[in-house]
């Protein structure tokens, strides 16, 4: 037994072909050139990375390595033969797997059950009675391999986001040998680890350097010491083309910005020289007082005066966007206060603060930040049908809003958008952008910001800095609720942390005396855990800073 | 429905009602197809007197369906109609019989119905139960109301010269009903397309979430949708009184099947966000010259609800295709 794994997981005798070699793909929607030209090999036992820009064409090349999209030009080949997948099914059957960013797991049945989707048949026990007990035993193995802590038996919606991320990862990486017998998979990770936390992550961490005794994986993502650590080969794309390849082992994160937005990254990338933290007597914009959200906060105090930037930092269970969601109104807080802009305390009311210069931006994009079927002038005036769109009787000032639309895209350039460009054809960055002018184009006095810079590239990032600092300037007032400790220290004035539920701690962090990301994650771990004295790979501690692996690097 | 100065100006432009102009060219299309068909395969669909029928049975359909085609772009469904159209039939009968009041029901008539449709969107939306629960409930809780006070007959209407609101002529060979349909239909087409009211039910039906974290009032538009649904309904009701000289137990009931079809067929699509009232008309006209044209050819009823029904679920297997072209690209 102990010998036949050994001996499965040693490598073979490799083949002198390349697993995977793609030949001058090349895509274009319209008339906007998505992919232009790319080549690459991805050799035997390899993790390559993809980074670049929101934009620069890495969601496109993993569609069409998937199947999802054929290329207009160029050519591929997979395992020494020609590969052109006509669908995801396709793809799949011939040994390539991926997970998706949006997650593609059926929550309502068993996570078994998820694992063996599409292969039902392989199960069949006497017609179509399902051999449970087989698909169970497969499930725990494959759960077993990855490493990860999941009872196979529990229904899958009753894991967490970050734990369903995990379930995922672990079956596109695993279920192809275990279902298939495919001996060599090809596996493409989009963004696999933005939600995991740290012990999870490590898990991944384990699971990618298992699966490259099997076959190679494509990595995508947004965080670079991640991708650093983990690839053997790094390419940049940039405008969709192919601008460097580089050995992971000779790259730094610097280097890697500099080649994806082509220019040098500047030192103070969130904008700290602009903070001016308001003085004492600045009014109050947002006062939350004792609120209490059933089960998820209480008893929150916390007060954002004019032009400052407060974060609420915590791990993925502090409730802090709750908090959030609270505080604007979005949810109904169970108990408590918030005043805006000097108004009277009372229940807060979305619709009511809205219309007194509020603005909520959540973290979920896609499902409640926009609508993407719209198009971009629609998105924009979403929130000020009430007042600046429509006139007396309700008629709706179509004119306006293309004109507003029109120098929002200018103003924040919304790469590729128009006011009738219709926002599924837009990257995250500039999707989120449009949100952030929905906003914008209100004057706010107060801004909620739920992870306003999740699944942004870069450059994007920067320029949403960029903006935030523009309004306080302005005197708006900005809660930010936020997983990246960086972003949290970069751009607040004021951080309060969070623990389940409730706030522990209230620092300062001025421009010239920013707190530390240990500091911050010491305060963030459960009382009676000095994680400062702990080794990192203390992964026994239930919860553990999203972040936390940023302290590394 | 955009202006072509604007159109002309927008640099790409694939706004949401341009790709629904496009995507009008099948229905409009199948309306013809039909329009041909009936006129060869009948000697008397293609004349002026036939004209006058299927665009007064038309009417009642058309002022009925514009209202719950707010409803369903709002992603949300009004089983109701037929039965609210029962309802205010019967109580518009009795009152026109009890007194002296004429054409002053017509308001009346549009007042109960608004009611009606409210009492409906305030259950769905404070109780948070599905619009499809709600009204169906309401569905048989009118009914039967209706029918009490119809005590199973039907009852004629004895106020002379009213039925001329449904059947006169102002112009010539258009009957009343079907000018007030029209009417109707230009107005709320302005609603959807040119309001407050119409954007947020675009809004709303695309995306609840969206809307409520922007600060949109959902729950109080839901509320107005649904009294408008009412509204209309009324007003069908009273026209449809007109034009037949009374209310019986029959009245409205093949609303139901009628004006989802003609809404789906028109392409409003049913999980919301995607269609509009100016689509409802085209609906409308093939579910109505399918009805009176099967009729001329003698085909019999239980065979027009089969061609009807099949009808309805072609078209939807139609939109469905054409949405998921939308989104997988």
């Amino acid at each position: 037994m102990l010998a036949s794994e050994t001996a499965a997981l040693t490598p073979r005798v490799l083949p002198a072909t390349p697993l995977f070699r793609a030949e001058a793909l090349t895509k274009r929607y319209d008339a906007n050139l998505v992919l232009d030209g790319v080549g690459f090999e991805i050799g035997r036992h390899r993790v390559v990375s993809f980074v670049g820009e929101n934009g620069a064409g890495k969601s496109t090349l993993l569609n069409i390595l998937s199947g999802i999209v054929t290329p207009d030009v160029g050519a591929m080949e997979f395992d020494g033969r020609a590969y052109r997948p006509r669908g995801y099914g396709e793809a799949s059957r011939l040994g390539v797997s991926r997970v998706f960013q949006e997650q593609a797991l059926i929550l309502n049945i068993p996570v078994y059950e998820n694992f063996a989707l599409g292969h039902e048949a392989r199960f069949d026990w006497v017609g179509q009675w399902v051999d449970r007990a087989a698909m169970i035993k497969m499930a725990e193995r494959i759960v077993e391999e990855a490493g990860i802590d999941v009872d196979v038996r529990r229904r899958t919606g009753s894991y967490d986001f970050a734990k369903r991320q995990s379930i995922e990862i672990a079956r596109a990486c695993l279920a192809p040998t275990h279902l298939t017998g495919i001996e060599e998979p090809f596996i493409l990770l989009d963004e696999p680890t933005s939600a995991l936390d740290r012990r999870d992550e490590e898990a991944f961490f384990r699971l990618v350097a298992r699966m490259k005794t099997r076959g190679s994986l494509v990595f995508v993502s947004h965080r670079m010491s991640e991708v650093i650590e983990l690839s053997d080969v790094i390419h940049v794309l940039k405008d969709g083309r192919l601008v460097a390849t580089l050995d992971a082992a000779d790259a730094d994160e610097q280097t890697l910005h500099g080649l994806m937005v082509g220019r040098e990254r500047v030192a103070d990338y969130y904008h700290e020289h602009r903070q001016r933290t308001p003085p004492a007597e600045a009014p109050v914009v947002l006062s939350l007082r004792g609120l209490t959200g059933e089960g998820q906060y209480e008893g929150v105090d916390l007060e954002v005066r004019a032009g400052e930037v407060v974060g609420i930092g915590g791990l993925l269970d502090s409730g802090k966007s709750a908090v959030g969601r609270g505080a604007a109104g979005v949810e109904l807080p169970s108990a408590g206060t918030v005043a805006l802009d000097g108004g009277p305390a009372g229940q807060p009311a979305i619709v009511d603060f809205v219309r007194r210069g509020l603005g909520y931006i959540p973290a979920e994009r896609l499902t409640e930040g926009l609508i993407a079927a719209f198009t971009v002038a629609w998105n924009i005036s979403t929130a000020s049908g009430q007042d600046l769109f429509s006139g007396r009787l309700g008629l709706w000032r179509r004119r306006r809003e293309i004109e507003t639309a029109r120098r929002f895209v200018a103003q924040l350039a919304i790469r590729s958008g128009a006011p009738e460009q219709l926002c599924t054809r837009l990257s995250g960055g500039n999707q989120q952008k449009v949100v952030l002018a929905r906003w914008l184009c209100r004057d706010p006095k107060v801004l909620v910001l739920d992870n306003p810079t999740r699944g942004v590239d870069a450059g994007a990032k920067e320029e949403i800095y960029r903006i935030v600092r523009d309004l306080t300037d302005r005197g708006v007032g900005i809660l930010l609720i936020t997983d990246e400790l960086l972003e949290l220290i970069g751009l607040s004035d004021r951080i309060a942390i969070m623990q389940r539920g409730r706030i522990v701690a209230e620092l300062a962090a001025p421009a010239d005396a920013k707190p530390t990301e240990r500091e911050l994650v010491v305060l963030m771990l459960p009382q009676g855990a000095p994680a400062a004295a702990r080794e990192p790979a203390a992964a026994a501690a239930p919860y553990t800073a999203p972040a936390i692996r940023t302290l590394t690097s | 429905m955009t202006s072509t100065s604007e159109a002309l100006r927008a640099p790409r432009r694939i706004p949401v009602l341009n790709r629904d102009d496009k995507s009008l060219l099948l229905p409009l299309a199948v309306v013809i197809a039909l329009a041909v068909f009936f006129s060869l395969a009948t000697d008397s669909f293609a004349t002026p007197r036939n004209f006058s029928v299927v665009t007064g049975q038309a009417g009642t359909l058309l002022i009925v369906c514009l209202g719950s085609t707010f409803v369903i772009l709002m992603g949300s469904i009004d089983l109701s109609v037929g039965a609210v159209v029962l309802l205010v039939g019967s109580i518009s009968v009795t009152i026109l019989n009890a007194t002296n009041i004429g054409f002053g029901i017509i308001p009346i008539a549009a007042l109960c119905g608004s009611a009606f449709g409210a009492a409906n969107g305030l259950v769905y939306a404070y109780g948070r139960i599905p619009s499809f629960v709600v009204t169906l409930g309401s569905l048989s809780i009118f009914t039967g109301i209706a029918l009490q006070i119809l005590q199973g007959r039907a009852i004629q209407f004895d106020s002379a010269g009213f039925e001329q609101v449904a059947i006169g002529q102002l112009i010539p060979r258009l009957p009343n009903i079907a000018l007030c349909a029209l009417l109707a239909w230009a107005a709320v087409v302005v609603l959807a397309d040119r309001t407050r009211f119409g954007r947020y039910m675009y809004i709303i039906g695309g995306g609840e979430t969206v809307a409520h974290t922007s600060g949109i009032p959902v729950r109080r538009y839901k509320i107005f949708a649904f009294a408008l649904s009412g509204l209309l309904a009324g007003l069908g009701s009273v026209l449809a009184v007109a034009r037949l000289g009374a209310a019986g137990p029959s009245l409205g009931s093949d609303l139901l099947l009628n004006s989802l079809a003609a809404i789906v067929v028109g392409g409003t699509s049913l999980a919301g966000g995607v269609g509009g009232p100016q689509r409802t008309l085209i609906g409308v006209l093939i579910i109505a010259i399918l009805d009176n044209g099967l009729n001329l050819m003698g085909v019999s009823q239980y065979t027009q609800m089969v061609v009807k029904g099949a009808v309805v679920v072609v078209a939807v297997l139609v939109s469905q295709q054409r949405l998921r072209n939308a989104v997988v690209k």
